[in-house]
């Protein structure tokens, strides 16, 4: 049963009805990342267990590589490169995972969206929720990795979900930017693929800051996804609060990412849904 | 009298057909550069009104191509109208390609919980009448099979039990009453003819101008968008029959 009445003319509120779309459809979305989570691995013989397996080969080769070979250190040593190089691998793939899952969610629900009536939003949504879910489970093993190089776990861990949906809605943003261009050129996807790569590379995820050139810095500034990852690894394992600036342009960026997002979708959603 | 449960004015539904079709950006910047891209505006609907009241039946009829499926989608909330306007009143069950979002690597169960709950129900009320909605479908015993092992019968009963479960004000149907074998099809008929009994309104879609003349108490006749002529069922269908014999 859809919705009770339903009027073409009444316009949608731009914003306002995605997020009273979100609400309302709350059970519909955990449902979808319910199913994402479970359909993923179920033909496999290793199951959830690539969750951890995957991010663990990462940062097992990257640690020899640059641990090992190039030995970066991080804080004059003071704190493991082991742990720099998961917290910031683990972010960035939940990164690039919910983005791209966000921006192909409306093409690959075309079935679901010609069929019945579903705010196409919804779809979008619970693929970067669902990348949101597989970070929380992967960041079990950050957290076993910090009690064994004796960091120990701070308080501060329990603050982790603020950048966690800050992320949300940057991803789910972005993801509808993508979405609303993919449905009619299947080629976006692909491209998006080579702008993550690009900017995790502008992220410090496996150098440490100290190696960028002072010339260079406002480069990494620049790019959100080091705010995000500032904010996440003080709370994660430093146990400190945040340069302020950080946290700002963090939250700046999530709520214009995903307000832009929306707008753009709703506005061409009309255009899009026939060409679905 | 009440507001009518389906109200369509004016409406028109545009598909925009780009005659060079690219497919990536790439294409569509070097075409766009040629200005090479012209789109051409395919009118699958073009100014139609009617209504649909408390307990009517609408049957619509038409060749292939003549837009009823779009107008079902339209009805059903998928295609939102290009110009005009459509009012649907009350709790609407579209059937329309049956098993929307069927999920072949999960059990029947799982995917009577998601399909019901894409069409708007609550998760947990699908769950308690799961058992209910298998059984009804003869498919008690697979409930906890992968669909993927369905036959293609058994996941259209599964699709018909799911979006029938529940008794809507509207119900849009298109060419959806010939799922499964005589014995189920009697059953699903059975079960349609009780909820036009109850008072839903339904607008059906058929190319079986028998049954469009046994159900509905209203037709259209549809042709290239066009409502070619509207009014009393064996009228309208018996019009439509001799302009294609």
């Amino acid at each position: 049963m859809t919705s009770t009445y339903y009027d073409s003319d009444k316009a949608r509120r731009p914003l306002v009805s995605e997020i009273q779309n979100i609400w309302i459809n709350r059970s519909l979305i955990r449902l979808i990342v319910g199913r994402d989570l479970t359909v993923r691995y179920k033909r496999s013989i290793l199951g959830v267990w690539w969750t951890f397996l995957n991010p663990l080969l990462t940062t097992g080769v990257m640690w020899i590589v640059f641990g090992q070979f190039f030995r970066f250190e991080i804080d004059g040593g003071a704190t493991p490169y082991i742990v720099y190089l998961l917290s910031g691998i683990l972010l960035i793939t939940y990164f690039a995972q919910a983005t791209l899952a966000a921006g192909s969610a409306i093409v690959n629900s075309a079935g679901v969206l010609t069929k019945v009536y579903v705010p196409p939003e919804v779809f979008s949504f619970s693929a970067a929720a669902a990348a949101a879910a597989n970070f929380m489970i992967s960041l079990i093993i950050l957290l076993v990795v910090q009690l064994v190089t004796g960091v120990g776990i701070p308080w501060t861990l329990v603050l982790v979900p603020i950048p966690v949906v800050a992320m949300l809605a940057l991803t789910a943003g972005l993801g509808l930017l993508i979405a609303s261009a993919a449905v009619r050129f299947f080629d976006v996807i692909d491209f998006t693929g080579v702008l993550i790569q690009a900017i995790s590379y502008l992220t410090p995820t496996f150098y440490p800051l100290s190696i960028v050139p002072d010339s260079w810095l406002w480069l990494i500034r620049l790019n959100p996804l080091y705010s995000y990852l500032s904010v996440f690894r003080a709370w994660v394992y430093q146990g400190t609060m945040p340069a302020a600036w950080s946290f700002t342009y963090m939250m700046l960026t999530a709520v214009v990412a995903l307000a832009l997002g929306v707008w753009v979708f709703s506005r061409s959603w009309k255009s899009l849904v026939v060409v679905l | 009298m009440s507001d009518p449960a389906i109200q369509v004015e004016h409406a028109s539904l545009a598909y925009r057909l780009a005659r060079s079709s690219s497919g990536t950006a790439k294409e569509y910047v070097i075409q766009l550069m040629k200005r090479q891209v012209s789109y051409e505006q395919l009118w699958a609907l073009s100014d139609v009104s009617f209504m649909v009241h408390d307990g009517e039946v609408l049957g619509i009829v038409g060749p292939n191509g003549a837009g009823k499926s779009t107008l079902m989608k339209m009805l059903a909330r998928v295609l939102p109208p290009t110009d005009g306007r459509v009012v649907v009143r009350g709790s609407v069950a579209p059937m329309i390609e049956l098993g929307a979002g069927f999920n072949t690597e999960l059990t029947g169960f799982e995917n009577i919980v998601m399909y019901g709950t894409l069409l708007g129900r609550t998760p947990q009320l699908m769950r308690d009448r799961a058992e209910e909605i298998a059984a009804w479908a003869d498919l008690s015993d697979y409930l906890d099979v992968p669909i993927r092992s369905y036959s293609s019968g058994m996941l259209a009963r599964l699709g018909f039990s799911v979006a029938t479960d529940t008794e809507p004000d509207v119900l849009i149907v298109d060419e959806v009453l010939s799922v499964g074998d005589a014995a189920f099809q009697q059953k699903s008929s059975e079960r349609m003819r009780k909820m036009i009994a109850n008072g839903a309104s339904v607008v059906l879609v058929s190319h079986n101008l028998d049954t469009v003349r046994a159900i509905a108490n209203r037709a259209i006749w549809l042709d290239r968008g066009k409502i070619v002529s509207e009014g009393d069922p064996e009228e309208v269908v018996g019009e439509y029959e001799r302009s294609v014999s």
